[in-house]
Formats: structure tokens, sequence, C-alpha cells
């Protein structure tokens, strides 16, 4: 496959805009384009293969930040978002149909990797397949399930309405619970005539190796397969990692994931919009503020609002502060999955402490803050917030940063530990469609709040800080870096805030967003956070979808773990730094 | 009435074991209490003060530990070989335990017109002995490992082993110096013969070598590879619970102790003050809490090595190192006329 650098065309035409780029392919594939306008590019499904491989070698179009699909009812969509890290800029869209009959579209693991489990879970959910896909298998739901959950005619178990918020459950005089409304009557949802106790996984999809396949296979037996989790101390949650060693070295990693899974989508879709925004929050717990802004965001985009000055402050401060406290715990987690007895985790999550009582303060919750709104932001903060973050921000964290620093980067033990372990090349970074700090270890300065500012990020001096060889040691101390650099913003944002308003508009339960659809993202301290968001007029989102970062991140962990040891293979996943909240979704 | 000396040195004998015994299962269950203090500060966290408390601080935290320990479900893995699940913690503790017969411990005192030796037995090859015993203990973690037909309690185990085995080389090396200046491989010699200055003066880079090697041979911080929480999830005794899980737990702190009072009797003078002062068990017990702390306290600093460094550590580093300190000490020994 290519993995060839791209290279920028000369008196390179403004490719953000995807009427020019779909004259671009039609110049090289006359009849690849169906349609195209604002809203993408639609693309023939047969030649869809050929125009990201155009796209990607030569306009540029190196960097997949999302696939995802929607059901027209009449039809599937299948959306990709392609981005240049170079250029910059918004991301385009490319859309292909699939029937709705046994849908089916070719699939782009062969140009990006990082395709890889975004569409296994666009097959899982909405069931269409990947022709040429490798490994097209359910990846968040278990593989006895039937149905595909985000089509628009399949009804959960415990199904009450179509979209909220719900009828009264009192409407008859007396309360009907909602059990008795399911279809099913039950609490999952077999296929007809499974047994659930006889049921065991076809031997395609599971690999495994007993004796006396081993055998027949002239496998080298001192291979041992471990599975790491779902329950275990340094999984980061109930993540399950196939692993195969040969000693205690890795010779294969596959994350199974989808323990946490709630479906996040379709809730989403039930819900209205504003009613989603709580649920923002349980995606990356860690980083509810940054969720939240990006969320906003999207529906901002569909709407066409911007927010005041002082709520545009207070977004910036609130996710910089998260930043910080998130990159400090990773921090700390990593020396943990290192092997320390918790101290730097624990030092970490002190000066956390502080971070939430101000989050608290404002948001009145600690974690699941739940404070941005779509113009504007929830509660306004008080002086003694200002002092207080002041005071942070001016002196405490800087101090600490350069404590953690010095405890950690200085440790001998870690230095050599950390060198050359876990290597990410700056090519297979990019096509895994890895972001976030793991990007930018690998050497590629990309960060969206410069290459596709969004609120006020514009204004403020700021630094992209990157690795060059993309090991365990560059993830570190890139992460460190942004921790001064997130201080560096807060700084000058604490210096401008400016009094005023924090919301556009009046409060409001229902938003009405007009029709359209977004993608929209913001650089999350995990990585691009992106939201695609289909509204159809009315109160609830038609399509709502979560790129999670930690999830396709976690599409890059077999190369990276390969060859090393299982203690590295530990660390390397927790340098990747995911929230199971947000990889199961 | 008097007493055949044969009983009497019976009864003194199973006195003084007894007494060591409980001993070192009351230090056992405080030094678990010390641990959580010590890291607690080093982590800025208060640590237990509730069960118990006087002062804030929780003396009967141990035993209300030990009380659920007992009362924790003993859990059997359904494919464990169940004789060598059992006998495993139990070879652990027991291999603990006999090392300290002889362990010198006070020095020799008139009580009740009796000689009483504080110590269980002076055996003429002592040093050997606790070497020999030390090694003995890896086959309590070996079998819980294998025991446990659990593939982490495997891979615990394989590389306890391994350890274990590597490090015990150079552990035995870095005592060989001391033993050519004293002479004698009887620790209660080797005490005495420290009386003016003690072997650390003259044994620097062993008492380095010994000290770090004995720190990997009781699975410490950070060369604890056996029992890697964040790989193996806890590595050999992954599957134990209740009882026999606290037996192990017993053995590792009580292996503690017995390196720290190997470390004080063969470098530090044992029960010997400082050029002579007041020699007594409390110089024992203090030089044992040192070299506790800073087990400790390297428990809450450092990460961990990896397997493959630990043993390139071991065997390219300490190894040769070791090789060497004796022959600096023989060729010097020479030179000098000892």
């Amino acid at each position: 496959m290519s993995v060839t650098a791209p290279v920028a065309p000369p008196n390179t035409p403004n490719y953000n805009d995807p009427q020019i780029v779909a004259e671009q392919i039609k110049t090289k594939y006359p009849d690849a384009v169906e349609s195209s306008s604002a809203q993408g590019i639609v693309v023939q499904s047969d030649q869809l293969r050929e125009v990201a491989r155009y796209l990607h070698d030569e306009l540029a179009f190196d960097y997949l930040n999302n696939v995802t699909s929607v059901d027209w009812q009449d039809r599937f969509e299948v959306v990709y978002n392609l981005t240049s890290l170079e250029r910059g800029g918004a991301p385009i869209t490319l859309k292909v149909n699939a029937a709705r009959e046994n849908p089916s579209v070719p699939s782009l693991v062969p140009v990006f990797r990082g395709a890889d489990f975004q569409e296994r879970e666009v097959y899982d959910l909405m069931g269409i397949r990947f022709e040429g896909h490798p490994n097209l298998r359910r990846i968040l739901l278990w593989d006895g399930f039937e149905g595909y959950p985000l089509r628009k005619d399949y009804k959960e178990p415990y199904y009450e309405e179509e979209k909220k918020p719900f009828g009264s459950r009192w409407d008859k005089g007396h309360h009907v619970i909602a059990e008795d409304r399911n279809p099913w009557h039950d609490n999952v949802q077999y296929p007809s005539n499974f047994d659930a106790v006889a049921y065991k996984p076809p031997r395609d999809q599971i690999q495994v190796i007993d004796a006396a396949q081993a055998a027949a296979m002239r496998l080298r037996t001192d291979k041992i397969v471990l599975n790491f989790g779902p329950q275990h101390p340094s999984t980061h949650g109930v993540l399950r990692l196939r692993v195969t060693l040969e000693g205690e070295t890795v010779r294969g990693v596959e994350p199974i994931v989808g323990y946490l899974h709630r479906n996040h989508d379709k809730i989403g879709e039930r819900n209205t919009f504003v009613g989603n925004m709580p649920y923002t929050d349980r995606l990356d717990y860690f980083t509810s503020m940054a969720n939240n802004l990006a969320y906003a965001l999207t529906v901002e985009k569909l709407l066409g609002i911007k927010p005041p000055e002082r709520a545009e402050y207070i977004r910036v401060i609130m996710a910089e502060l998260t930043r910080w406290q998130n990159h400090a715990v990773a921090l700390g987690f990593i020396y943990n999955d290192l092997g320390a007895f918790y101290t730097p985790l624990i030092y970490a999550m002190e000066e956390r402490e502080l971070i939430l009582d101000l989050f608290e303060a404002t948001a009145g919750s600690r974690m699941m803050c739940n404070y941005m709104r779509f113009g504007g932001v929830a509660r306004d903060v008080t002086d003694d917030f200002i002092a207080k973050c002041k005071y942070l921000v001016n002196e405490r964290l800087p101090r600490r940063t350069d404590e953690l620093e010095a405890y950690m980067v200085g440790n001998e033990i870690f230095h050599s530990r950390a060198k050359n372990i876990g290597v990410l090349p700056r090519d297979l970074a990019i096509n895994y469609s890895t972001a976030g700090p793991v990007l930018r270890a690998s050497g590629v300065k990309y960060d969206i709040r410069r290459a596709e500012p969004y609120s006020i990020y514009d204004r403020f001096d700021f630094e992209i800080p990157t690795g060059t060889t993309g090991d365990l040691y560059d993830r570190f101390i890139v992460r460190v870096a942004e921790m001064r650099e997130s201080l560096k913003i807060l700084k000058q944002a604490l210096d401008q805030f400016p009094a005023g308003e924090i919301m556009t508009g009046k409060k409001n339960y229902q938003v009405r967003v007009p029709k359209g659809e977004a993608y929209g993202r913001g650089e999350n301290p995990k990585g691009e956070l992106g939201f695609y968001v289909v509204s159809d007029g009315t109160a609830n989102p038609y399509r709502y979808h979560v790129r999670g970062p930690s999830f396709i991140n976690l599409t890059a962990l077999n190369d990276m773990c390969v060859g090393y040891k299982i203690a590295d293979m530990i660390v390397i996943l927790g340098s990747l730094d995911i929230v199971m909240g947000e990889v199961d979704r | 009435m008097t007493l055949d000396p044969i009983v009497i040195t019976l009864i003194e004998a199973v006195v003084k074991t007894i007494v060591v015994i409980v001993a070192l299962l009351t230090a056992f269950a405080y030094l678990t209490l010390v641990e959580r203090y010590v890291i607690a500060k080093i982590q800025s966290r208060i640590g237990p003060n509730r069960v118990g408390a006087i002062g804030g601080i929780a003396l009967l935290q141990p035993i209300a530990d030990a009380i659920k320990m007992i009362f924790k479900e003993d859990f059997w893995p359904s494919q464990a070989d169940k004789i060598i699940y059992t006998i495993a913690p139990g070879i652990a503790v027991g291999t603990a335990l006999l090392a300290w017969a002889v362990m010198p411990l006070h020095p020799s005192t008139e009580i009740f017109g009796y000689r009483v030796d504080f110590f269980i037995a002076d055996v003429n090859i002592g040093v050997l002995y606790l070497l020999a015993i030390g090694s003995l203990g890896v086959y309590g973690i070996v079998l819980g490992g294998w025991g446990s037909n659990n593939k982490y309690s495997m891979l615990g185990a394989l590389r306890s082993t391994a350890q274990m085995i590597s490090y015990e080389v150079s552990l035995g090396l870095a005592l060989v110096g001391v033993l050519m200046i004293s002479g004698s491989l009887s620790l209660v010699t080797i005490v005495e013969k420290q009386s003016f200055i003690w072997n650390v003066v003259w044994q620097p880079l062993g008492f380095i070598i010994y000290f770090i090697a004995a720190v990997a041979e009781v699975n410490r911080l950070p060369f604890d590879l056996p029992e890697a929480e964040t790989e193996l999830v806890a590595g050999y005794q992954t599957e134990y619970s209740s009882l026999k899980f606290a037996l192990f737990y017993m053995a590792e702190y009580i292996n503690m102790i017995t390196v720290s009072a190997i470390a004080a009797t063969m470098f530090l003078g044992g029960y010997q003050g400082p050029f002579g002062i007041l020699p007594g068990v409390h110089w024992l017990v203090l030089k044992i809490m040192f070299f506790i702390f800073v087990m400790m306290w390297m428990r809450g600093t450092l990460p961990r090595f990896r397997y493959d460094q630990l043993m390139r550590f071991g065997w390219q580093v300490l190894l040769p190192l070791a090789l060497a300190n004796i022959f600096i000490t023989a060729l010097v020994m020479l030179v000098v006329g000892a």
C-alpha cells in the first residue's frame, strides 16, 4: 500500500472547497463524481477507492478524519472526512451511496489504514459491508448480535418512542413501566433459534488456537495467546487485548473493545440537541469540558451562531484547564504503567483536584460538567474563579509542571525504558489517522487549534510541540510541552478576559436546528474529537456520530507493539492515553 | 531439682524459636502498616487513621487486615494443581522463617544463672546456610505460579526464577569480601569481629552490590517483576486469595527483614553499636528498620525495570563488579598482609 509522503502540486488551488476538489477529480475520473456541493462530494461507489487514492496521492489529502454513515431510509450514505495535514483547514466531505438492500461499498483500508476500526464500526452498527476490508467483523457489539442498531427501523430493547422528550408514563393515570412497552419483552434481542448456552463463535471469527489446531498448522507451540483484560489493572478500563506472546516478546496485539458500549450515537438521535450535552461528558470523562466544546461548536456550525466574547474566553479557559489536568494525569498513568507505585499519579491528581474545584464552582460538577451551551456557556464565572484561576495559572501550575517534569523526565529508568520503544513512524501515524499528542509525537506539526482555528484560538500565541521519532519518550515529553503551552494560552486568556454576556440569545431548552449536516471538531487533549451531526430541522438530530480519538488511536496499537516486550506494550497502551468511555461509546 | 542439660538446651531452643517467630510475624504485621504510612507520606496522603487510632496512627489496622484476610473466600482455581497450589505459600513462608535460625540478635548474657545465647544456632557455615535457604525461597514462588495454572502466574514464576537465580550469584559473591576479611562463615564470629569498625568501611562496593541484589532478591521495586501489577496483574499470586495470599505477603515481608538483617549483620556490625557503644538487639532493629525504610522509599519513588534490562544489569553489571570486589579485596589483603 502506498504511504508516500504527499507532495503539494504547484499553484495549489483552494482544495478546502469541495467544488474545486470535485472539478479536480473530474479531470482524472470523469464519471466518478455524482454531484458536488458545499456539503460534500458524492462519488460513485465503484470508483471510490480510486478517487480516494487520487485524493491521497495527488491532492495530498493524507488524513482520514472520520468515517460514518447515515441511514436515509431509501438508501445508505457513507461519509468520509478528509484533510490535508500540511494545508490544514476544514476537512472536505466525501460521500458514497449504498443500496438499502445488501449495502456494500469498497473499503478504504488499502488507502487509509485508519479506516480499519471506523469501517468495522459502520459495518457493526449500520450493516454496510466494506468490500476488501481485511477483517470485517463486529467491533463494538458481540459477534452473535442480530440487527444493525443505527438503522432507522431498528428498535432497541426497552424502546419507548422515536424521539425525546418521551410522552408521560402516567398518561393513562397509572405508571407504565418501560419493560412493558418493549416489543420483545426481554433485555437482549437474540437471533431466532439462538441458544445462548450452546453458542460458540464461528472459528473464522475467533482465532482459538488449541493443541490439535496448532499441530495441524505447524505452529510453534511456544507462542501463547494471552487475554489481557477486560479485567486487568492496567488496561485503562474494560479493554481486552488479545496478545500473542513468544516468551516475553509481543508478536501481535488485537484490541477487543465494546464492553462499555451503549450506542452513544443512537442515544444521541433519540435525544434533543441540548439534551445531548451531558451525554458528551461521558465520552471521555477526563475531559468533559473539551467534549462539550467540540459538540457545541458542531451544532453552532449548523445554527450559524457565535457565542459572545466572554463566553469564548470562558470556553478556552475551561478547555485548556482540562488539557492541563488530562495530560498531568495521563503522565502519571504512564508512570504507573512503567511500574511506579502511584506516586507521580497522585502528585498529578493533587493538582487536578484544584482544577476540578474550579469546574465545580462554575459548572456545579467536578467531572460531568455539562457546561457549554449552543451560543455560550451555562453559567457565568465569578471574580473568585478568576482570582483562583490566576493563582493556579501564574504560580502553582507552572511550578508543578516543572516539578513533575523534573521527577519524571529526569529519571534514568524512564529514559532506558521509554527511548526507542513503541515507535510510530510519521507516515504510519498519519495513515492510521492517529490524533493529538500521538500524532504530534511522530513529528507531525498538526493541531486543529492552528490548522482550523475554532473559538478564539487564533488570538493566542502558542507553539505546537512535536516529537522526532514517535517513540514513548516523545509522546511523554510532547504532553509535558503541551501542558506548558496550555498555561501560556491560559495566561493570555486571563489577561484579556472581557466582561459581557455569556450567551447569545436567551437560554432555551429546545433549539431548532436548521436542516443540514456538519462535521465539527475540537482539539481534545486526547486528539481530534469530531462530531458529525445531521439535522432534519426538528429538535432531535437525525444522525449523530462521534469520532473518538481514543478509539481511532487504538488502530495503531498493533504496529506499535509488535516486537517489543510485554512490559512495553502496557506502557505503549498507556501512552495512547485512551479512555474506554470514548472508545466504546 | 536439676534438669538434664540436653533438656535445658531443648527448652531453650524451643522458647527462642517461638519468640523469634512471634516477633517476626508481629514485625510483618506492623511493617505493612509502616509501609502504608511511609508511602502515604511520600505521596502526600494521610494513610490509615481509623482502626484503633491513637494520635492518628491506626494501631489495630494490621489486626483488622488479618481478620479480613482470614474471612476472605479461599478460592481454588478449577484447573489448579491442588497439592502444589496449597503447599507453595507454605514453602515461601517456611524458607523465609528458617533463615532466622542462625541470625545473632544480641550479645550472649547471663540470665538466672544460665548463659543465654541470643541466636538459635551458631552454625559454623552460617552464611552458606543463609544463602542456601534464600535460594529455596524461589520454590514457593515458582510452584505457586506453576500450580495456579494461570498464564500470568506462569509468566511471573518464570520471571522470578530467572531473576532470583541471576541475582543470587551477585548476592553471594558480594558477601565473599566480608568472609575474606572475617575469616569465618559463622555469623556470630563475623559480628564479633566488627566490634570496632564495621565491615562497610572496608567493603563499600560489596555493600552496595549486596543491597541492590537483595532488593532484587525480595522482589521489591524497581525489581518487582515477578508480581508486576501493571503487567502480570499480580504475577505468581494472581490466583491466590485469603490466607494463602497472606502467606505470600508474609513471606515477602519476612524476606525483607531477613535480607536487611543480613546486610546489618555482615556490613553494619549486627547488634554492635557504632565503635562498640552499647551493643544490643535495639541496634540490630534500628539497622534493619533503616534498610526497610530505604526499600519503601524506593518503592514510592522508582518505576520498574524491564525484564531484559534487569537480566542485563544482573549479569553484565553486578556480577563483574562483585567479582572485581573479591579480586580487589584479595589483592589488598595480600599487600597489607591482613
